[in-house]
């Protein structure tokens, strides 16, 4: 009996001495035995198909650049971000990183960013890049470029709109002419549109317009009536204005018309970016990226440039997801990293490659605006559209503490969605939070 | 005797109504794992998938090395089991028996740990992890466990002071020491509470997500909670695919907690945890 039990104790141990020597194994890279070469880590977020991608791309760069020894790490999307503050903070942040486009302001005024624009200027014509100019600060100083563009335009499902027989958005719509579609295209369980006295709001199959947050809502709308969240500065919320009252009415009463899908309304979906996708709505706010869901489903569906306001301005947000270098990083390899962000930019292959995902408008012009990018044989038709709007594009009032304003305003700005709160109240108490929140970043 | 035999009836039938509420969302992940994209997208939603797509599962299974992922999860658990079993035991048997200054400060203080948020600890941790040079391995996410946990302390703490003293004192006249006595009595006699540990560390060690994303580096050393999350791309769901890899992860879950189900019950019923 006693023997018995020394063995099972003994093969307890030898099982858990195997196992920690299989966990502790691997563990030493052999990063550091890189001779001469100047070794990079790269950080990137990404998906199974972007993530192969990059990691070819990858190594094109090394085989065109002998000196540089390039290691990646990634991480799904939201995971990477949280990855990656952890990291700033303890000193051991990648040398370059891909971030998104509204956190290079966050980077770069709490110091992890490294300001790029003597290399910009020294080794790009930034007449040659879309987004590239989105990526600068208020004193013109660049601290990003641009790995891919997002920028929203109308997207509309064609069928609906031949079914309800409407003709198709065009250029020249206003926010009031989508609206007017919005009510013939939203349908109730019996088929009846909001027009029907008969509608019932309560029990609506089929919305005009998926409303979703700030780059799919109501930024394009609260910019185009004139309005925004904060001046030029980035530091003074703006919120209380005529322009974003006329703006947050319209919106409300789309939602109140049940014409729009409020943020309650979103929640019954699988994700609140599926209305349309799921053939819940007649047309979105979206931005490029939305084409791969739309074209998974089968859509038959096309865009064009969104809606003018009552004054004829067009607003089209923009995220230029961009390359950032970690300010904290040796001489060498930020030189090492700025090798790989020009590869990035200027190889036209590289943006081939990448343009051919389809998941976001490539950086260069010239193959922007080549067949490759814009007869690609799948839908949407128009893509000159995502083009032609960056004329009228414009960040969406990021700064270091996007985040933070972004949180307070929804808040607000939800009730009124909502009906629980007056539009003039909402917007008042998110101009008081958002202006709480900038104060305690920019006044310390 | 008809209102006894109602009132089980009734008993029963409360009995499948919550089975069934708690089986419902299983069972639609079940189906929707099954699904193509346009029927996972599809409103009005359909319940069954037609036809089903079995596929979807060897096709996960091929999208990523989901046989390094499970291996790592495995490594990261067991080790992780052991580890707080062995230390946790012992930490809780010196609360529990053995007698020395500031006995109940100190357990209060290791108590008091469980009330600061991980966010806190988060970067202090990181940097101790990246100077002892264990960044990009499995070590961070299972060695903690090796160094005691507020609430396995406690959990074996309550579970030793129900020992009767009877059986340390006949212990000690047989001749054996303050580590025999915790070897040979108490660990045995408390094996539904070691068992509840196990799972329940087990279980938060299989699903762990946020120290894995911020340990671990290469895609080899992925444990399976990442790896399926690296699925989902920024843009596009794939959602059935999720729901396929998710329920696949599951199965170890099942597996252990069958094996120790009886301890597990017993434990967790004993030691006022439900």
């Amino acid at each position: 009996m006693r023997k018995h039990r020394i063995v099972t104790w003994l093969a307890a141990v030898g099982l858990s001495g195997a196992l920690l020597v299989s966990g502790c194994s691997g563990s030493r890279d052999a990063a550091g035995n890189t001779g001469e070469k100047v070794s990079l880590k790269l950080g990137y977020y990404s998906s199974g198909s972007s993530d192969a991608k990059m990691q070819e791309l990858v190594k094109r760069f090394m085989d065109k650049h002998p000196g540089i020894e390039v290691t990646t790490e990634s991480a799904p999307y939201g995971k990477f971000f949280q990855k990656l503050d952890t990291q700033i903070a303890a000193g051991s942040a990648p040398d370059v990183w891909l971030s998104d486009g509204v956190y290079v302001a966050k980077f770069a005024e709490r110091g992890a960013a490294k300001d790029l624009t003597d290399w910009v200027s020294k080794d790009l014509n930034t007449d040659d890049y879309y987004g590239l100019e989105f990526n600068k600060d208020a004193n013109g100083r660049y601290w990003g470029v641009p790995q891919g563009v997002q920028i929203a335009v109308l997207f509309y499902n064609k069928e609906m709109f031949d079914k309800a027989g409407q003709p198709y958005p065009n250029e020249n719509w206003t926010w009031d002419d989508l609206k007017q579609a919005a009510e013939v295209l939203t349908l109730d369980s019996s088929g009846r549109n909001a027009r029907d006295p008969a509608f019932d709001g309560k029990a609506v199959n089929q919305f005009g317009l998926a409303f979703f947050s700030i780059t799919e809502g109501w930024m394009s709308v609260f910019k185009s009536y004139g309005g925004g969240v904060l001046d030029e500065t980035m530091q003074k919320s703006v919120i209380q204005s005529p322009e974003n009252k006329r703006a947050l009415e319209w919106i409300v009463d789309g939602m109140k018309r049940n014409l729009f899908t409020d943020p309650s309304d979103l929640k019954s979906f699988k994700s609140p970016v599926a209305p349309f996708p799921s053939r819940q709505a007649a047309m979105r706010i979206g931005i490029y990226a939305r084409v791969l869901a739309a074209n998974e489903a089968g859509l038959n569906y096309d865009v064009t440039l969104l809606p003018k306001g009552p004054d004829g301005k067009r607003f089209a947000p923009i995220i230029a997801n961009s390359w950032v270098i970690n300010s904290k990083t040796s001489d060498a390899k930020a030189q090492a990293a700025w090798e790989w962000i020009k590869y990035w930019v200027t190889d036209d292959e590289v943006q081939k490659e990448w343009a051919r995902l389809g998941e976001a408008v490539p950086v260069k012009k010239s193959v922007a605006n080549s067949p490759l990018f814009l007869e690609t044989g799948t839908p949407p038709q128009n893509k000159q559209a995502f083009l032609d709007s960056f004329a009228f594009a414009g960040r969406l009032d990021d700064n270091a503490v996007w985040e933070e304003w972004l949180s307070k305003f929804n808040d607000s700005i939800n009730r009124a969605f909502l009906g629980e709160m007056p539009v003039e109240e909402a917007l008042a108490k998110a101009d008081r939070d958002v202006q709480q929140v900038l104060d305690a970043f920019y006044q310390k | 005797m008809n209102y006894f035999r109602l009132k089980k009836a009734a008993g029963y039938a409360v009995i499948l109504v919550s089975s069934l509420v708690m089986l419902l969302p299983f069972a639609t992940a079940v189906f929707n794992s099954l699904k193509t994209y346009q029927q996972y997208t599809a409103v009005p939603s359909t319940w069954l998938p037609d036809p089903a797509q079995w596929s979807n599962y060897a096709e996960v299974w091929n999208m990523a090395d989901f046989g390094t992922y499970t291996l790592n999860s495995l490594i990261v658990a067991i080790l992780s089991v052991i580890g707080a079993i062995l230390s946790n035991s012992m930490i809780a048997y010196a609360f529990a028996r053995l007698e020395f200054p500031l006995k109940n400060t100190l357990f209060l203080i290791v108590l008091g740990t469980m009330m600061i948020p991980a966010v806190v600890t988060m970067i202090p941790q990181f940097i101790i992890f990246k100077e002892l040079n264990m960044l990009d391995t499995l070590m961070p996410l299972w060695i903690i466990e090796w160094l005691g946990q507020p609430f396995g302390i406690f959990l074996l703490r309550q579970a030793f002071l129900s020992v009767p003293t009877a059986y340390e004192d006949a212990a000690k006249l047989d001749g054996c020491n303050p580590f025999q006595i915790y070897w040979r009595v108490f660990l045995p006699m408390c094996k539904p509470a070691l068992a509840t540990l196990a799972i329940f560390t087990f279980m938060t060690k299989w699903n762990e997500i946020l120290l894995p994303v911020l340990y671990l580096t290469s895609k080899e050393k992925y444990t399976l909670p990442i790896g399926i999350l690296a699925l989902q791309g920024q843009w596009t769901g794939n959602e059935q695919y999720l729901v396929a890899a998710a329920l696949m992860s599951l199965l170890p879950i099942l597996i252990v907690f069958l094996l120790g189900e009886k301890y597990f019950v017993h434990g967790a019923g004993s030691s006022g945890l439900k």
